[in-house]
């Protein structure tokens, strides 16, 4: 009578702890890899700095921490155990050696990939495939159809297209296989990754979990498959246009789809942040509200990038970068930062007192955190992004360095609160 | 329903209601989790039909057992059953006037 229940079906927490705290610690990395940098890495598009830090952002930071997340969500979205616990293992050491070689090799060259950067890609391919295999194999046995689930199903598939293509770029521009410019395949890269796979994973949980937090039921989920279908038609459209260089309203035509189905995806959410039963949010609802605005600032960067009209000629590069520093340290950290609170106190919670509760009293899993820290993290993220966007448009060094001083700050507060979590100990008092 | 209760069976309700919904932190009594109390002297036994908020919860058996506990620490000579359905599906609607006002506390 009890089936379908996730926590007979939830991994042990040694499989989803290392990826949290690995996460963590890349966070704050990153943030000092920003700073060692100085404000040049924000002046261009690429460079080594920025390749290096961008790749412990979305390797060490997000993909990390949405593996170690996903481990603990398919049993919840699909009603299954995961297949199997040693290749989880097996992923979290490959991808967690590779992101170090590939961000170490990067920070010195980018143009001449040495062989610390390709077995760095191939360890990450391993890491990925790994997953993949995986998350076939589990996903095989759900019987759960939904479109939350298609999210998740093809974002994989997207990833698994993100990674062969970064190691195709690092391959070809060694032995040079094919004559195809490394910005289009580079741009490729970043838009599979970006939109199909951290995207579309986040669109497919977030539709699943926000509404569960936020206490609503009965959302219109046409939303949701609108979001689907325009989204991965764009992003399909702008991959084959920007691979066999067709014409560029094709790219503006892929553009104006993927942005239309990310406004559906937002429709949704806001539906059931305006619904909602639970008024007060806590801190990690009021994280992931934020990186919903973040999101719309983004988009808003980008499509303004994207038509560039003349008034905005010369501002084509900061908003770019406003659409790729709003969607990565924006978007994703907030979401992450927010959605840690959500998942890994339960995680640690159900280890520690599933067998305990009746028998003694227990905390709750808010209690495993400091609520002071977190919010502290919240404000001192507001003023990194903000600072952060300003340098972007005007020439400020005082707001860069306060704007990752920031960052570190954020990323210091949010590990103490990880390590907090992680390294609770058992806290049991009599009934009576 | 949770209607026309007898002493036990509103006892047996008020241990529930010290289980605490670790996602919310409301009880889930006030939830609106809890659909019956059935008590049945003759066979010594007590039966608490229940559901969930979601079907995924991944506190889902964990909050079963803290009902089955408190039952069984108040009732320790009763054999205590604990029935999970899905139908009626829960939906916001059923959570009390008390449940509300703590939700947003």
């Amino acid at each position: 009578m009890n089936s379908g229940l996730s926590t007979k079906n939830a991994p042990s927490p040694g499989v989803v702890l290392p990826y949290y705290i690995y996460s963590a610690f890349s966070l704050v990395l990153a943030a000092i890899m920003m700073l060692v940098s100085g404000e040049g890495i924000l002046a261009s598009f690429i460079g080594p700095n920025l390749l290096s830090t961008t790749h412990m952002l979305v390797l060490g930071w997000v993909s990390m921490v949405i593996f170690g997340a996903l481990y603990q969500l398919i049993p919840v979205v699909m009603e299954v155990k995961i297949n199997s616990e040693k290749l989880a293992h097996f992923s979290f050491w490959t991808l967690g050696i590779g992101n170090i070689l590939l961000s170490f090799s990067f920070w010195q060259t980018y143009t001449a990939p040495k062989w610390m950067t390709i077995i760095g890609g191939i360890l990450i391919l391993l890491s990925i495939i790994a997953f993949v295999i995986n998350f076939i194999a589990t996903a095989r046995t759900t019987e759960v159809k939904s479109t939350q689930n298609n999210f998740i199903i093809t974002s994989v598939f997207w990833l698994s297209l993100t990674v062969i293509l970064g190691l195709f770029m690092l391959l070809n521009n060694k032995y040079f296989f094919f004559p195809i410019s490394p910005v289009e395949l580079l741009k490729t890269h970043a838009a599979l990754g970006l939109i199909g796979w951290f995207l579309m994973l986040v669109m497919g949980v977030a539709s699943i979990l926000l509404p569960m937090f936020f206490i609503v039921h009965n959302l219109k989920t046409i939303y949701i498959k609108i979001s689907y279908a325009l989204t991965n038609l764009g992003l399909a459209a702008l991959v084959i246009s920007l691979l066999i260089q067709l014409p560029s309203w094709t790219i503006d035509l892929s553009g104006i789809l993927i942005l239309l189905g990310v406004a559906s995806f937002v429709r949704y959410n806001y539906d059931a942040y305006k619904n909602r039963l639970r008024k007060k949010l806590d801190i990690g609802m009021k994280l992931t509200v934020l990186s919903f605005l973040l999101l719309a600032a983004s988009f808003i960067s980008g499509l303004l990038a994207f038509i560039a009209p003349d008034f905005l000629s010369e501002q084509v590069i900061p908003l770019s970068l406003a659409f790729g520093i709003n969607l990565i340290i924006g978007f994703f950290t907030s979401l992450i930062l927010g959605q840690m609170y959500k998942t890994l106190p339960f995680i640690v919670w159900l280890a520690k007192y599933q067998d305990k509760v009746g028998k003694f009293k227990t905390p709750l899993p808010a209690d495993l955190y400091s609520e002071k820290v977190a919010n502290g993290h919240y404000y001192s993220f507001l003023v990194a992004i903000i600072l952060l966007n300003i340098t972007l448009f005007i020439d400020c060094k005082l707001a860069f360095y306060g704007g990752v001083a920031a960052l570190i700050v954020t990323g210091c507060l949010y590990t103490l609160n990880t390590m907090k979590i992680v390294l609770h100990k058992e806290n049991l008092k009599p009934l009576k | 329903m949770l209607e026309n209760l007898t002493k036990t069976e509103q006892n047996t309700l008020d241990q529930i209601k010290t289980v605490i919904d670790p996602e919310v932190a409301i009880n889930i009594v006030d939830l609106g989790l809890i659909y019956e109390v059935h008590h049945q002297e003759e066979e010594k036994k007590i039966q608490v039909i229940m559901t969930l908020s979601a079907r995924g919860c991944p506190v889902g058996d964990t909050i079963i057992n803290h009902v089955k506990t408190v039952v069984e620490n108040e009732y320790a000579e009763y054999e205590v059953q604990v029935d999970l359905v899905w139908e009626p599906q829960w939906t916001p609607a059923m959570i009390t006037d008390e449940g509300k006002a703590a939700l947003n506390q």
